[in-house]
């Protein structure tokens, strides 16, 4: 059972997980699939893989009921493990990287309630700040927010470093979602609480920026809810929940296009749909996404696969 | 993993899946009495909340009963979609009786909370259970084999399933089939099970293995297969879960073995039908897969029994189990550390004892300490295997190029059964196309670009104008494909020249014709008299006097001043004319100056064409006037800055409609990003086709000024090219990965534009094309695998990330901002074979930091060179001549760079970009210098900085060609010979403001460059110790002016010293100290 499907920075390489322990990298150039890796190292069923920017070399993390986060890195065409991180006590079910201009860093959000934060340090060496009891029972997904310099990107002067403002959000069993500052002193602390989901909040996704002061957070639902949470003002503080759909069934993922305009939202009815926002600010379904349908179309098949 | 805690001896009952949030019910229970053996009996009603890290349960109501309960369950009848009415609580009872109750009004507080009653059985209630297809349905189980079927909307009257079984035994299980609806099970503490058929009202099947052990304390139907239950006995001896399947109901399926004593509850998920917890007297809850018969999990729990388990109905990680210790305690399945339960024991130790000093011994307690030890105990892990609902069966994640990734996990029923399930996995990447019309016409720009049709374009888009200024934006363009693009614009402002002609004719002939005519009549009659008459020359004392009296003298300047002060205008201006040039000039000034009428400004400008003025301080209601004035009258060196300045003030004026004005002005003025800027305040530019609107504008503009006035509009703003990127990200967005290619700027440094650039280019899946960016925009961070050591490149890691890696709109340049030429370092070295080791620590353009306005990737602004200087320009002076053996540096990648003299700098630059861009008005000067590199050696800017006044500073080219693609930190000279260079370099210094032919400054100033050889040897150390002290006695000499004495010293160095160690700096210190002897310095 494939739990995961991502694409990388330039859309040519697609890393698949699933249920039977490993973790795997196509080549879909030009419409073309090939197998580059097979990469085995967890022990259990892995839910999600992150690609992490190029600047930083190929780097995929993968995460799994086998309460590791595991780094992967292609070094000379050929991919190695390069750290695994076992710092959680249950199932780690959501890793993403922050944006690049921090670092190298990644969020992982685990059944064990906490989020972890792993920082690479240089020499190998990865340092872990770690959130307990973020989400009681466990935290399901954690979505960096992209990095904005708060205030006018023009009128940062030059030659400053600029004073980026980490961010992220996660969504949990508690059925909250919460957004986390990092502080000056480098502590995380929990920022905000959303509350309108009436179960678990199965994903979040903060939307990429697109120069607008605008955040925007889409959150989805064990209770078939997907929200679109947005913030206008400048500190960050007020945030409104507007109900995109009400589904009849559980809504495991939600995702934006690159360009922030439209989400893509998956329910456990196995259907994706897309969804746009008109100009009067409503949400509108523009599309049930036929699988495998338009122009660039490639379908990866995996063969009977070895549930755990 | 324990979530909370209730001190209660009760049954338990979870609000039901609709409901939230979630509430558990506990009665009383009847059977066992806790340790005050209180008799009283309460309801109560908690409310789970997981964001409160406490242990402890929200008590939501409590209602004190008159009964105590054998069974507690709470069903979702009546319940609407939205949860709001909270179902009913059914209770069992100790003398037969069943009572429903509602939760809502318990929440509430209210008194009469019972909706109904009924005591129709016999004995204790001890089984009830609520039909999952109509929850109407309740049945219910006591004494004497009696089974009730309730209906909850006329619950006075039950049916029975069927006769009773006999002989006649208590009821302790009953339980509604999960998938058909008429089928119930009860079981009995006798260890048989019966099946009913609601429909036949007869029981269809008994179920027992003859052991006579079985002593059935729990009954579960299977959540997904029809046929299957378990049954969970009691009995110490048979410790067993049997799973039947009743089409073989012969023997048991499979039969669990886990308990050691006796199970007292059993809980089939409904969330997953691995999960089958179950308690018993063995102290142990345990979670096993009831189709495998593998033990899942075992729950920490102390050494009590628990009598009662339920899953959560709504959270299926959680469970909640009552124990005879006389608690109801909440868990999670999904492990994790148990933090929470220790600080409820640290809290109740506390609370109890406190800091204080209980003992009254004088000292305060110290601080209770929980042992280490426990902390390790309460780490607990979670299921062997992942519970069905964290396995996430689909999902589409979009990625770049408006491509979508989805997966999905469809099962395919295979012939053999349920249990044998094929699963089909497949990932599809499908193209996303939201934006067909942005699309469409972004194709046909594409093809206008190609096509060079601009001006029927524009026609076209007039055309299909909707707004008034749509349409004269258009025009403006159009004008600019156009013949006599400045008659144009002032037709389009309402100036037509003939219509002009026509109304000044009008206006003649009718009003001012006879007055002209009057005052020229007046004229020839006052002069002819004077001509003829006496001709009186007053020099009284007033002014006629003075002024007379000036002009005999011939003091033009006094007697203009005179006639100015009497105002006498046209007198003054006559004499002025007489009295020369400046004075005409300072007369006019000094008459517009007094003169104050409307149009004295105008003529002011005409006069002195001085359009600055009117374009800084015409009232904004008259642009156009000001407008078609610097049209008509501006020089061509000054019109696009006078469209500019005013555009700016239109701009800046709070009034929207001038503002969108300004956009006029920026396309006379052919100043794309002002246009960009005005064009983006003006409207709302975040929807697809207005940033097409905008882009088509920008596009056609910047033609036109390729066209006409023959500028270099490769060189993309900060703002251009941020809409640029978006135009492109939203065509690569759409799947137009080409399209987006070609309309990204491609002489552009802009660092989110070369992003761009190359995740366009690898997104279509080939290496880079050709020389345009062969190495990916970004600085490759090492990362090693796992063991520690130094690398390579680890001064760049992301531990100061932020100092790499500039985001796009970062710090801009102020606009405006002229460079000459627009060099990029990487572009230069690109196009070098790297070797492999250079790869991570080469400085891409992705995190160059900007510390200099003149940082190479700085956005080059307007570069307003005209064509016809174009190619005296582009050529260079000749390089100055360099030896292989004086590369600086001697980086190899340096060395490897062509060494020829006069090789044209621009092309090994510049080469990877399009040669026709180069021709493009790039110019070379000195001022290139890369303040900002980092990695620049200091030796580099050295020359420049210490160059004498005057001396020619040829050492662009030198730097052009060593620009290191390595970061190079250079040591320090050690002090003791820092003396050297200091001396050296102040010497050449003395030498180069005396010299006085252009030769020997050159010489000089060359010599200066190799003396970098000798600090690069001072640095590492490698010069032999005689060398070093030779070269002290020549500074020694040098500061005693001893020039000669130094050059013996010298000659005496390098006789005795191994020429290849010395030949680098050796013959030119031999210079620099003859030339400090010649000029005598």
């Amino acid at each position: 059972m494939i739990h995961d499907a991502q694409m990388d920075y330039y859309g040519t390489r697609l890393a698949t997980c699933s249920s039977d322990r490993s973790v795997k990298i196509f080549d879909v150039r030009n419409g073309g699939q090939i197998l580059i890796a097979d990469l085995r190292g967890h022990e259990g069923p892995v839910w999600q893989v992150a690609w992490a920017h190029p600047m930083y070399g190929n780097i995929l993390a993968s995460c799994s009921y086998d309460r590791k986060v595991i780094i992967w890195k292609e070094e000379n065409g050929t991919w190695e493990k390069t750290h695994e991180h076992t710092g959680h006590d249950s199932s780690v079910n959501s890793v993403c990287w922050a944006p690049h201009d921090y670092g190298l860093i990644l969020a992982c959000g685990s059944s064990d309630g906490a989020i972890s934060l792993l920082t690479y340090t240089g020499e190998g060496q990865w340092e872990v700040k770690k959130i307990n009891n973020a989400h009681t029972i466990g935290c399901n997904a954690v979505s960096w927010a992209p990095a904005v310099v708060p205030g006018s990107l023009i009128d940062q002067p030059s030659g400053q470093k600029p004073n980026y403002i980490k961010k992220f959000a996660s969504g949990g069993c508690d059925n909250l979602i919460k957004l986390w500052k990092e502080e000056e002193d480098g502590q995380w602390k929990e920022e905000q609480k959303l509350e309108a989901h009436s179960d678990w909040v199965r994903d979040v996704a903060w939307a990429p920026s697109i120069g607008l002061p605008t955040s925007t957070i889409a959150s989805c639902s064990q209770d078939g809810r997907v929200f679109i949470w947005t913030c206008d003002d400048t500190s960050g503080n007020t945030w409104s929940p507007k109900l995109l759909h009400k589904f009849n069934d559980v809504v495991w993922h939600v995702s934006w296009s690159i360009t922030a305009n439209i989400l893509a939202v998956s329910g456990g009815d196995n259907k994706v749909t897309l969804w746009k926002e008109s100009v009067d600010g409503q949400w509108v379904c523009i599309s049930d996404v036929n699988k495998g349908q338009g122009s660039v179309s490639a379908s990866i098949t995996e063969g009977q696969q070895n549930e755990q | 993993m324990k979530l909370k805690e209730i001190d209660r001896t009760a049954m338990q009952a979870w609000s039901p899946a609709q409901n939230h949030p979630i509430y558990l019910a506990t009665g009383t229970s009847a059977q066992q009495l806790d340790a005050t053996f209180s008799t009283s009996a309460s309801l109560e009603i908690f409310e789970l909340d997981l964001s409160d890290p406490s242990l402890d349960m929200k008590s939501c109501a409590t209602f004190s009963s008159s009964h105590r309960y054998h069974k507690l369950i709470w069903g979702p009848h009546k319940m609407d979609s939205k949860g709001n009415v909270s179902g009913v609580l059914i209770a069992g009872g100790e003398n037969g009786n069943i009572i429903l109750y509602d939760p809502s009004k318990i929440i509430a507080g209210d008194k009469e909370v019972v909706i109904a009653q009924n005591d129709k059985h016999t004995g204790p209630v001890r089984a009830l259970d609520v039909n999952i297809f109509q929850t109407n349905l309740v049945a219910s189980g006591a004494n004497e084999s009696e089974i009730y079927i309730w209906d909850l909307n006329n619950f006075a009257t039950p049916m029975t399933p069927g006769a009773k079984t006999q002989p006649p035994e208590d009821i302790s299980c009953i339980a509604w089939n999960r998938q058909v609806q008429h089928i119930l099970a009860s079981a009995s503490p006798s260890g048989r099970a019966t099946v009913w058929d609601l429909r036949k009202n007869e029981p269809i099947i008994k179920v027992s293995d003859h052991s006579n052990r079985m002593h059935c304390s729990g009954l579960a139907w299977h959540p997904d297969v029809a046929t299957q239950m378990v049954l969970a006995s009691e009995d110490d001896r048979l410790p067993v879960i049997q799973m039947w399947d009743l089409r073989f109901a012969s023997s048991p399926l499979r039969v669990l073995e886990n308990h050691a004593r006796g199970i007292l509850a059993i809980a089939w998920s409904m969330a997953d039908p691995e999960l089958l917890l179950s308690c018993g007297k063995d102290a142990k809850i345990l979670c096993s897969n009831p189709n495998t018969g593998e033990v899942l999990y075992e729950l920490p729990t102390n050494t009590q029994w628990c009598f009662d388990i339920q899953w959560c109905p709504r959270n299926p990680a959680v469970l909640s189990a009552a124990s005879f210790d006389g608690r109801i305690s909440v868990y999670s399945i999904m492990g994790g550390s148990a933090d929470g339960l220790r600080q409820k024991q640290v809290d109740k130790l506390s609370s109890s004892f406190g800091n204080l000093d209980p003992f009254g011994t004088g000292q305060p307690l110290p601080p209770l300490q929980i042992p280490q030890q426990t902390a390790q105990h309460n780490i607990v892990l979670p299921l062997k295997k992942p519970p069905k609902w964290i396995r996430r069966p689909v999902g589409a994640s979009f990625s770049f190029g408006g491509k979508l990734v989805t997966f999905e996990n469809v099962r395919v029923q295979a012939q053999q059964g349920a249990e044998q399930q094929q699963q089909q996995h497949h990932v599809f990447i499908s193209q996303v196309v939201t934006e067909k019309e942005f699309l469409s016409r972004s194709d046909q720009l594409q093809q206008v670009v190609q096509s060079q049709g601009f001006v029927s374009y524009c026609q076209k888009k007039i055309d299909a104008s909707q707004t008034e200024f749509e349409k004269n934006v258009w025009s403006f363009l159009k004008v600019n494909f156009e013949d006599d693009s400045r008659g144009k614009y002032l037709e389009l402002l309402g100036y037509r020249k003939e219509d002009l002609g026509k109304k000044i004719a009008l206006a003649l002939n009718k009003v001012d014709g006879p007055d002209v005519c009057i005052k020229e009549g007046k004229q020839e009659s006052e002069f002819l008299p004077s001509a003829g008459g006496t001709f009186n020359i007053s020099i009284s004392g007033d002014i006629d006097g003075l002024i007379t009296q000036a002009l005999l003298t011939g003091n033009f300047e006094s007697a203009v001043d005179l006639c100015l002060h009497d105002n006498r205008m046209a007198d003054a201006i006559i004499l002025a004319i007489a009295g020369g040039q400046e004075l005409l000039a300072q007369t006019q000034k000094k008459y517009f100056a007094k003169s104050q009428s409307k149009i004295t400004r105008l003529i002011t400008a005409v006069v002195m064409k001085n359009w600055k003025e009117i374009v800084e301080s015409c009232d904004l209601k008259n642009w156009r006037e000001a407008l078609a004035a610097v049209l008509t009258y501006a020089k061509p060196d000054e019109f696009s800055a006078l469209c500019d300045l005013l555009g700016t003030r239109l701009e800046s004026e709070g009034d929207s409609l001038l503002q969108t004005q300004a956009c006029l002005c920026y396309i006379c003025a052919g100043n794309v990003e002002k246009l960009v800027a005005c064009w983006t305040k003006a409207q709302d530019g975040s929807s697809p086709l207005s940033l097409q609107d905008l882009i088509e504008k920008v596009v056609i503009l910047r033609k036109a000024v390729q066209l006409t006035q023959a500028m270099d509009t490769n060189t993309v703003g900060v703002l251009l090219a941020e809409k640029m990127s978006q135009y492109a990200n939203l065509l690569a967005a759409q799947g137009s990965i080409a399209a987006a290619l070609a309309f990204l700027p491609e002489n552009t440094n802009q660092p989110n534009i070369v992003q761009l650039r190359d995740r366009l280019c690898r997104a279509q899946g080939q290496p880079v094309p050709g020389q345009e960016s062969p190495k990916i925009p970004y600085e490759r961070q090492q990362l090693p695998k796992g063991r520690p050591g130094p690398m390579a490149g680890h001064s760049q890691m992301p531990r100061v990330p932020a100092q790499q890696y500039y985001p796009h709109g970062e710090n801009p340049p102020p606009p405006g901002f002229i460079m000459h030429g627009n060099v990029n370092p990487n572009a230069a070295t690109a196009q070098l074979p790297t070797s492999p080791g250079h790869m991570h620590t080469q400085v891409p353009p992705y995190p160059q930091p900007q510390r200099s306005q003149n940082g190479w990737n700085d956005p080059p602004a307007l570069n307003r060179v005209p064509k016809k200087k174009k190619m005296p320009e582009n050529f260079m002076p000749p390089v100055p001549i360099t030896s292989p053996i004086m590369n600086p540096l001697g980086d190899p990648q340096s060395q490897m760079l062509p060494q020829q003299p006069s090789a044209p700098v621009p092309l090994s630059s510049q080469a990877s970009f399009p040669q026709p861009h180069l021709a493009g008005g790039q110019t070379f000067h000195g001022i290139q210098q890369p303040l900002g590199q980092p990695g620049m050696p200091p030796s580099f800017s050295k020359p420049n900085i210490e160059g004498a006044p005057g001396a020619p500073i040829g050492n662009t080219i030198q730097h052009v060609q060593s620009l290191p693609t390595e970061k190079i930190t250079k040591k320090p000279i050690p002090d003791e010979h820092l003396i050297l260079k200091t001396t050296f370099e102040d010497l050449i210094q003395r030498c180069l403001s005396s010299a006085t032919d252009p030769q020997t400054k050159r010489k000089l100033d060359d010599a200066s460059k190799r003396l970098e050889f000798l600090y690069d040897k001072l640095r590492e150390q490698t010069l032999s110790p005689t060398i070093i002290s030779g070269l002290h006695n020549i500074a020694r000499s040098i500061e005693s002016r001893n020039y000669s004495e130094g050059l013996t010293i010298h000659t005496h160095i390098v006789s005795t010293s191994n020429f290849s160690e010395t030949s680098a700096f050796m013959p030119v210190l031999k210079v620099v100290l003859t030339q400090a002897n010649k000029l005598g310095v």
